[in-house]
């Protein structure tokens, strides 16, 4: 079967593999919207959409088998990398980075390269539950330790609190920080419960756990993950949300007819 | 049309994609799974002018697993340019290794490929260069004498600027300067290329896929059909992916070389030198007015710098000839040729960087007459653009004043700078006029529908791009509102070139272009399913019904938006207002934000929430451009010293403060029939302005050189008449 | 990158043994990863020395504390007895880099992380740290982010580290391991040096050293303490310029003072002779400004840094004054 076949056949039967079911939790699509969507989905789009979704070697969260990397490397390292709660084996260049193994050689791309020096944190991922840059790491070091990516946040098709606060509060705009955002988010979330302090905290003397963080606090401690685009206001509030239950939303408004009227130009 | 209707436009619906960004679904330039691909390293010369006398590639050659150095002597033939200092487009050529002259520092003059990234970007070190150096023109200060009329110049006057200058009561002469800047988008710029059998195959991070398209046929010589452009999602543009950069055509003659698909990614540090910026503007401004604030003269003259072999110019004057009813108006542009690369559109070009002239101005202005700078404001409104000498199709500049005097408690600002202070800190009150050109563009779309266990759903096709301003959803909202379908209904598929032709996301022109190009291919097809059936025009049908009566469980439709007769006639504009309170430490000179109010009249808004991330964004960026961004040039070798995201300093969240947006009701049925208008460049427009005046108020000194840095304001005077 | 080798050292003495003069420990990798992707270091090996077993942090018999080399910054500037007793570490620690970096960043590589001057980042231009004898770009260049005092005709760059600025106030010593097995003291004042003729050097650590600890003094700034750093952003930027502060006070009067500045100098600036000034005195801000001008009377500006002098007298007074602030 060609690719299209195999496509068409998947668009009429709804049959899925179970990498694919499993996007489509991520994606949150149930059975019915699952067809719905593959209908929706038009047949020139294939190649980019069916990209994005469904070569099943791309999606692992579960860090799927790629075909091991046949070119003769100088320095390689053989390295088991246990990345969201599954161990792949892989023969690296020692000067491969954690970055780098993980978008290029694992297609786990959902952690960003935004500068590949450790001046913006689009790469933060969670290593044993830290929050660390994968760009400044090499993945020669990593052996032994539990990585988690933005691709093993979810569980089950339920997004983590955070993914979901982000969304609902549209803590992103081109997306591209915003893996590292929700991963230094989660970690920050408890980072607070631990009761860790930061530079703008009032009295570094004066230590208790499970702080409520102000804004200003939590400002400071987002501050390694460049935004671009400026959604600062947004994550701050949606990481509020999940931190402190605090239900404030962006603040727009529409000025209201009185409010024309009595500033028309007289 | 109204039958259902679930999420239509207007409304604050998540963003239809976000589930794909908060996952690390989405798929950016190089995450696309193509097979076999090889990496690519550019080479960046490192002189600012001179020529190549040498290149030894042969230690890059024999480094492991590389598998081609391409360079001037070995690159194939592209199209060259066929005058002297073209003006630099959107669909500009884009010629690159096809000579061994080097124009400005860290201009390529090579490409390593190699089997790995690690493999290739260390092989790109071991390429050596010979450089025969010659002086170059690195100082606008230096070059003035060089300073010439651009070929589309953006000149103008009306009235006698003398006379106007002579017949005011007070007169002002102040010159701001802006430094050089750089878009920096999150994602870097990114290519995968695939060159097979004579067609192109191109994963590339580009804000207007159609031009991008151009530019490779052009640049290539081959059919435009040959090449597939797709960007499905753009980690951030700002201008910087308007034009289809070199790194695009170095990787493509490295795949059409290697019969491998290729990728490329440009380096941060590259992204200093080959992907455009924001060039360094001086502009000079006279204001002349009478005691009662009435304006008599204003001009505004900008001096600023192109490269050496092209030509862009940032239109900082035009925000000056349409602002305020003044009858005596100059304004002249200037450029000198440097050996830096050329300069592109950065979010709102012209009017980011001329606002913060004029609103500056203003500002000193309004403090010279001791008149409020809202009231100065207001009392030079004009509803006329004097400039076109034709009325704007809607201006609520004043509605913004007043409604955001009054949401920010204006009224609590004191007159006299450094009288209002807390502890260590000066406090400052500050404020803008902002407005945006609204473009609106020929778009076209096509929408698929199809009857799905007895339901309606569509898909939406257009070449259109989301650089993160919301397209995706604001479009599916626009198909559910005229197709009469919930928004759930609806999918997107954007960015690539096989879709009908919209002019991609820049210049503000995005959202009132793509909807409006939706909603005509969504009319299209209702009409055709109608007139097919004989059903009357005005009958309100459900799209399922409406496929049920024509038999049908599937249909397609195009359709194609473009302004009006009506449209040329006005000039169509966004206002807006912005409010800053800044606090600056009175010993270390450091700023913070307090807090921004933000006032936008931008036609109909689509879907609030994506507006409101649109404008946070520009306040964002306008915070940067008043307080920390800035790239320094090196003076004696030409390089940019700041070279790093460790020493441009974009603004990070402790950066920025509360903000509160307020949209005013306005349907511009003018600017187009949805009444849409451009909000992404509305946002940054005079924000660096409201800060300064701010800075201003706060501490008596005027800052007129961005960014206002704290070395900067510990060394600054008190301005005179301000009391210590 | 350069190709190298990767050891992953299981215990010091495989880390000690593996070591060549042209291999580099690996603590977080933070700025070592970086400046080899930039093409300034060029180790042939790399040996991880971050997960070793100096992680600790415990009082030491001199009534001080000692600190693993090979803790991270975060778990350093969090820890309970660093957070009580030497709130001015964890402070000047805290305003360095992000949490990110923070959290892969050890003690012994903080102590050893290089300047940011942009000529030495950048191989295309001259600079006498990174190639010697190839000339100082910065000198007759920018110089808005360099040295005021202590620097050479050769370099004038300045120590870029926080946590630095932190110990030289108050009062350090690093321990190492020598190649052959024996330990080495290090008093903090004597651990960085000026540039002189050999500005590639920017530290006394011989070749293969390794750090395995730092031993603070008896906690005497507990109560007052301030860590001030003033920077063009409000966070995720060096300093410009910055001064840790600590006081001691009994019956209002000033007992012991730490003062140290940074970036102003190749190594975190100490103020021996303010620091003695001070003492005895009664703490108001016309002490502060007179311990100031006292401060920065020998400072050396050039043509892009001239507001160092300035900026470094405000911040004196303002840290020295948040620091006398703080209720205790
Ligand atoms: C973007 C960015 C911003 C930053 N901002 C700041 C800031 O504001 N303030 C600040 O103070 N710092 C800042 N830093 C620097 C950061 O603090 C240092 O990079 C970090 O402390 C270095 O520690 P490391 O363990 O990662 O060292 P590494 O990078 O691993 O090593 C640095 C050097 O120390 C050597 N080394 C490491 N461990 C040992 C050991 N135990 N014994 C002997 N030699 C050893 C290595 O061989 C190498 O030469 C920033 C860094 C980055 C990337
Ligand atoms: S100041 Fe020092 S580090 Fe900077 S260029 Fe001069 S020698 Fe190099
Ligand atoms: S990519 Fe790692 S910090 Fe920017
Ligand atoms: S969402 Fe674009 S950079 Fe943050």
């Amino acid at each position: 079967m060609t690719e299209m076949e195999v496509w068409n056949n998947k668009r009429e039967l709804g049959n899925l593999s179970e990498d694919e079911r499993k996007i489509f939790d991520q994606l949150g699509l149930n059975e019915s919207s699952r067809r719905k969507f593959l209908k929706g989905i038009s047949a020139t789009s294939l190649s980019v959409w069916a990209a994005t979704y469904f070569p099943p070697e791309v999606f692992a969260s579960a860090a799927a088998a790629l075909p091991d990397n046949p070119i003769k490397l100088v320095n390689e390292v053989k390295v088991n990398l246990r990345i969201n709660e599954s161990v792949k084996s892989l023969n690296l260049d020692s000067r491969t980075t954690l970055l780098d193994a993980l978008r290029e050689r694992l297609a786990l791309t959902g952690t960003k390269k935004g500068c590949d020096h450790g001046q913006c944190g689009a790469c933060t991922v969670l290593v044993d539950g830290k929050r660390k840059l994968s760009c400044l790491t090499l993945a020669a070091s990593c052996e032994g330790k539990e990585i988690t990516t933005i691709e093993g946040l979810a569980e089950n098709g339920e997004l983590h609190a955070i993914q979901k606060a982000f969304l609902e509060h549209d803590g992103f705009q081109c997306g591209y920080c915003t893996p590292g955002q929700i991963c230094s988010s989660v970690a920050l979330l408890e980072e607070a419960k631990r009761g860790e302090a930061s530079y703008v905290t009032d009295d570094l003397r004066e230590i208790t756990k499970d702080l409520t963080l102000s804004e200003e606090e939590i400002r400071e401690r987002m501050s390694g993950n460049i935004c671009r685009c400026g959604a600062y206001n947004n994550i701050v509030q949606a990481f509020k949300e999940v931190h402190s239950s605090d239900d404030e939303m962006p603040t727009w408004e529409f000025a209201t007819p009185e409010q024309m009227e009595n500033a028309k130009s007289s | 049309m109204k039958t259902i209707k679930a999420s239509g436009i207007g409304k604050p619906i998540d963003r239809i994609e976000g589930r794909l960004k908060v996952t690390g679904m989405a798929k950016y330039a190089t995450e696309f799974p193509v097979e076999n691909k090889v990496y690519a390293q550019a080479v960046n010369s490192t002189i600012a002018k001179g020529e190549i006398v040498s290149i030894d590639t042969s230690e890059a050659e024999k480094a492991a697993g590389v598998l081609a150095v391409l360079t001037h002597k070995n690159a194939e033939k592209l199209k060259a340019f066929e005058e002297e200092m073209p003006e630099l487009g959107t669909t500009t050529i884009a010629p690159v290794l096809q000579s061994n002259k080097v124009h400005y520092y860290g201009e390529y003059v090579g490409l390593v490929v190699a089997e790995t990234f690690e493999q290739a970007t260390y092989a790109a070190k071991l390429v050596k260069v010979k450089y025969k150096e010659e002086t170059p023109d690195i100082h606008l200060d230096k070059s003035r004498a060089k300073a010439y009329k651009p070929t589309e110049s953006s000149d103008f006057s009306r009235g006698d600027m003398d006379a106007g200058m002579a017949a005011a009561d007070q007169t002002l002469e102040a010159t701001y300067n802006t430094p050089i800047e750089h878009h920096h988008p999150m994602e870097l710029h990114a290519v995968i290329a695939s060159w097979n059998n004579g067609k192109v195959l191109a994963y590339t991070s580009q804000q207007m896929v159609d031009n991008s398209t151009i530019v490779i046929s052009d640049t290539f010589q081959i059919p435009k059909k040959d090449v597939r452009v797709v960007a499905a999602f753009v980690g951030g543009g700002f201008g910087s992916k308007l034009n289809t950069d070199r790194h695009v055509i170095l990787a493509l003659m490295a795949s059409k070389k290697l019969g491998k698909p290729v990728q490329l990614t440009v380096t941060r540090n590259q992204m200093f030198t080959n992907t455009g910026m924001r060039q360094h503007n001086e502009q000079n401004m006279r204001i002349g007015a009478k005691k009662d604030g009435t304006l008599t003269a204003l001009s505004h003259e900008t001096l600023s710098h192109t490269s050496t072999f092209q030509e862009y110019q940032e239109p900082c004057g035009n925000v000056s000839k349409m602002l305020y009813k003044v009858p005596n108006n100059l304004i002249k542009h200037r450029l000198i040729p440097l050996n830096f690369q050329t300069p592109c559109s950065m979010r709102a070009p012209g009017e980011a960087t001329g606002s913060f002239a004029l609103e500056s101005a203003m500002d000193e202005m309004a403090w010279k007459l001791k008149m409020d700078p809202i009231d100065f404001r207001i009392k030079n409104d004009t509803q006329i653009d004097l400039s076109e000498e034709r009325p704007f199709s809607s201006r609520l500049l004043i509605e913004c004043l007043r409604i955001g005097a009054e949401k920010f408690g204006w009224k609590e600002r004191k007159m006299e700078p450094r009288t209002n202070t807390n502890g260590n800190w000066l406090i400052g009150y500050g404020v803008s006029a902002a407005s945006r050109e609204a473009p609106y563009k020929k778009t076209s779309s096509k929408v698929i529908i199809s009857l799905e266990e007895g339901k309606a759903i569509a898909t939406i096709q257009m070449d259109a791009t989301d650089i993160g301003t919301g397209s995706y959803t604001i479009i599916a909202q626009t198909a559910s509102e005229y197709l009469g379908i919930p928004t759930e209904d609806v999918t997107v598929e954007l960015g690539d070139s096989n879709y009908p032709v919209t002019p991609g996301s820049g210049g503000s022109w995005g959202a009132a272009s793509y909807c409006n190009g939706a909603r005509a291919a969504c009319e299209n097809a209702i009409a055709e399913l109608k007139r097919k059936k004989n059903i009357p025009e005005g009958e309100e049908i459900a799209l399922a019904d409406l496929l049920k009566q024509n038999d049908l469980t599937k249909f397609e439709a195009e359709g194609t938006a473009e302004p009006s007769e009506e449209f040329e006639k006005y000039s169509v504009f966004s206002f807006g207002a912005n409010f800053s309170e800044v606090w600056v430490d009175k010993d270390t000179g450091m700023s913070r934000i307090k807090r921004m109010v933000n006032v936008g009249s931008a036609g109909k808004i689509l879907n609030p929430k994506t507006a409101y991330g649109q404008i946070i964004g520009g306040l964002t960026m306008g915070v940067g451009m008043a307080l920390t961004e800035q790239t320094k040039i090196e003076p004696n070798f030409g390089n940019f010293i700041t070279r790093s995201f460790a020493d441009y300093h974009a603004p990070v969240n402790l950066d920025m403060a509360n903000v509160e947006v307020i949209f005013l009701p306005e349907e511009d049925k003018i600017a187009n029939k949805m009444g849409v208008k451009g909000i992404g460049e509305l946002g940054i427009t005079s924000v660096a302005a409201s800060i300064a005046n701010a800075i201003f108020n706060a501490t008596g000194k005027r800052m007129r050189d961005l960014p206002i840095t704290p070395e900067k304001l510990i060394m600054a005077k008190l301005e005179p008449g301000v009391e210590s | 990158m350069r190709p190298f080798t990767y050891t992953g050292a299981k215990n010091k003495e495989q880390a000690l043994q593996s070591y060549s003069p042209t291999s580099h420990y690996l603590g977080g990798g933070t700025n070592l990863l970086d400046l080899m992707k930039e093409d300034v270091e060029r180790p042939d090996q790399l040996i991880e020395v971050a997960s070793l077993d100096y992680k600790k942090i415990f009082q030491n018999d001199k009534g001080g504390l000692t600190i693993g080399g090979m803790l991270s910054n975060s778990e350093t500037a969090n820890h309970p007895e660093v957070r009580k007793n030497y709130p001015l570490l964890s402070m000047s620690m805290l305003s360095a880099a992000t949490a990110q970096i923070r959290n892969m960043a050890t003690n012994g590589g903080n102590l050893l992380q290089r300047t940011r001057c942009p000529y030495f980042f950048e191989a295309s231009m001259p600079c006498n740290k990174r190639e010697p004898g190839s000339g100082c770009g910065a000198i007759k260049g920018m110089n808005s982010l360099h040295a005021i005092f202590g620097y050479s005709d050769s370099c004038i760059a300045v120590h870029p580290s926080d946590m630095c600025v932190g110990l030289a106030a108050l009062g350090a010593t690093v321990e190492v391991q020598k190649p052959d097995g024996s330990t080495r003291i290090i008093a903090f004042d004597d651990f960085h040096r000026l540039p002189g003729s050999q500005p590639e050097k920017d530290t006394n650590l011989m070749p293969g050293e390794l750090i395995t600890a730092i031993h603070l003094e008896r906690p005497e700034f507990s109560e007052h303490y301030y860590y001030l750093k003033i920077r063009e952003r409000s966070s995720y930027a060096f300093a410009l310029i910055s001064v840790a502060a600590g006081l001691q006070l009994k019956g209002g009067e000033i007992t012991k003072a730490g003062l140290a500045m940074g970036g102003v100098a190749h190594k975190p600036w100490k103020f021996k002779e303010v620091e003695k000034f001070l003492v005895g005195k009664k703490p108001d801000e016309s002490i502060f400004e007179a311990a100031a001008e006292l401060a920065m009377k020998d400072a050396k500006p050039f043509e892009g840094n001239t507001y160092k002098v300035e900026m470094g007298k405000k911040a004196i007074v303002r840290a020295l004054s948040q620091a006398y602030a703080r209720k205790s």
